[in-house]
């Protein structure tokens, strides 16, 4: 069986095969750049930086229209433009970049399967040299808001049987025994737990250990239904800051074909701050 | 294991360990972190355990968790030395962060 949207995954190989040119554009989504793509990228692949790139500046929300079509006029891409996206941390991020590209409708869109961990497993080169690309005009489609929820969706959904949450952190975040690990000091919340009623299913229990690529249909099935995360659900995925989450929004959308998912983004770094917010350990 | 290892002094950020070979700092602050590597902390020119931080803009930074200072060439009194060096900069840190009301 396959993938319910096989189009939006290529392999390494093909990426090696298919370089860049003027209608295929490479890009690298990197949590931290300078021990990712600055120190070596796939050949024609430019950057966006996660935090720099995709996120407001001021205030916490990912990027306006405006901003992002500058951003992919800045990245040489247009409307028509093929886009393969691929990165560092297992891809989380690059599977946010992907979720805020649907987000303003961008149509041909792919992720390399396994992103920079896979590449670097099989030996495949890197170079430091940047692509420059010429002035060029994007216009993207309004927010389609259908693909992100927000506090009071969650806060509704509690209540609604037809709604179920899928937290994807690790154990010991979905029980408060940590907030976040010591290496992310910046990312903590003020109370440990998950959000009530929501069903704990990991992130790295939809790929694969040895490479981070995906795993096949029937083992994601099985990674979800028996949790009652089925597709006639409204489906919320959240985890900490929500890359995580729009990694296994990917996931139950494009691989799994579920019809309606969202991605909380605001997650447990929004949730385990507010005031009056139940929880559950 | 490092756990186990008998405390010879303890401040507010970090604890004195010793084993046959050592006298081992260890930063509190970074209790938790994962152990990535161990080589030469160049600051202190001494063998220590590192982890890695992310800051704001997700950046990655090395950090110490652990220093070896060898019993061949340290003894108790100038690991101490380093060590106060780093309860008084987190004690100014915590200072300039959570002022108490007095001040």
């Amino acid at each position: 069986m396959s993938y319910a949207h096989p189009e939006v995954l290529v392999d390494t190989e093909w990426v090696l095969q298919n370089p860049p040119n003027e209608n295929r554009k490479l890009v690298e989504v990197d949590y931290d750049p300078v021990n990712g793509y600055q120190k070596g990228h796939i050949s024609g692949a430019s950057l966006i930086w996660w935090k720099r790139d995709i996120n407001d500046p001021t205030t916490r929300d990912i990027i306006g229209k405006k901003e992002f079509e500058a951003l992919m006029a800045k990245n040489g891409i247009t409307a028509d433009t093929e886009v393969i996206l691929y990165g560092d941390f297992n891809n989380w991020f690059a599977a946010f970049v992907f979720w805020v590209f649907k987000i303003y409708g961008h149509e041909n869109l792919k992720i390399m399967n396994g992103g920079r961990k896979k590449w670097e497993l099989e030996g495949k080169d890197y170079t430091t040299d940047e692509p420059q690309f010429s002035s060029i005009t994007y216009v993207a489609q309004p927010p389609d808001e259908g693909l992100r929820a927000y506090l009071f969706d969650v806060s509704r959904g509690i209540d609604n049987e037809d709604t179920v949450m899928v937290d994807v952190r690790s154990p010991a975040e979905f029980t408060g025994q940590i907030t976040a690990p010591p290496e992310y000091p910046m990312e903590h919340a003020q109370r440990g737990g998950h959000i009530p009623k929501a069903n704990n299913i990991p992130w790295a229990t939809a790929v694969n250990d040895a490479d981070g690529t995906f795993k096949a249909v029937d083992e994601l099935k099985q990674n979800y239904e028996p949790k009652g995360v089925t597709p006639d659900k409204d489906v919320i995925c959240y985890c900490r800051i929500g890359e995580r989450s729009s990694h296994s929004w990917f996931v139950l959308k494009y691989l799994l074909g579920y019809p309606k998912v969202r991605n909380y983004d605001g997650s447990w770094t929004e949730w385990g701050n507010m005031i009056g917010n139940p929880v559950e350990k | 294991m490092l756990l186990d290892l008998p405390v010879l002094k303890k401040g507010t950020f970090y604890f004195i360990k010793e084993n046959d070979t050592d006298l081992i700092l260890e930063d509190k602050t970074k209790r938790g972190l994962e152990i990535k590597e161990t080589s030469v902390d160049e600051k202190l020119n001494v063998k220590a355990d590192k982890g890695m931080i992310h800051d704001m803009d997700g950046i990655g930074h090395w950090v110490p968790i652990r220093w070896y200072f060898s019993k061949d060439l340290f003894d108790l009194s100038a690991v101490i030395i380093h060590a106060d060096a780093m309860d008084e900069k987190y004690t100014k840190l915590r200072e300039l962060t959570c002022p108490d009301d007095d001040d």
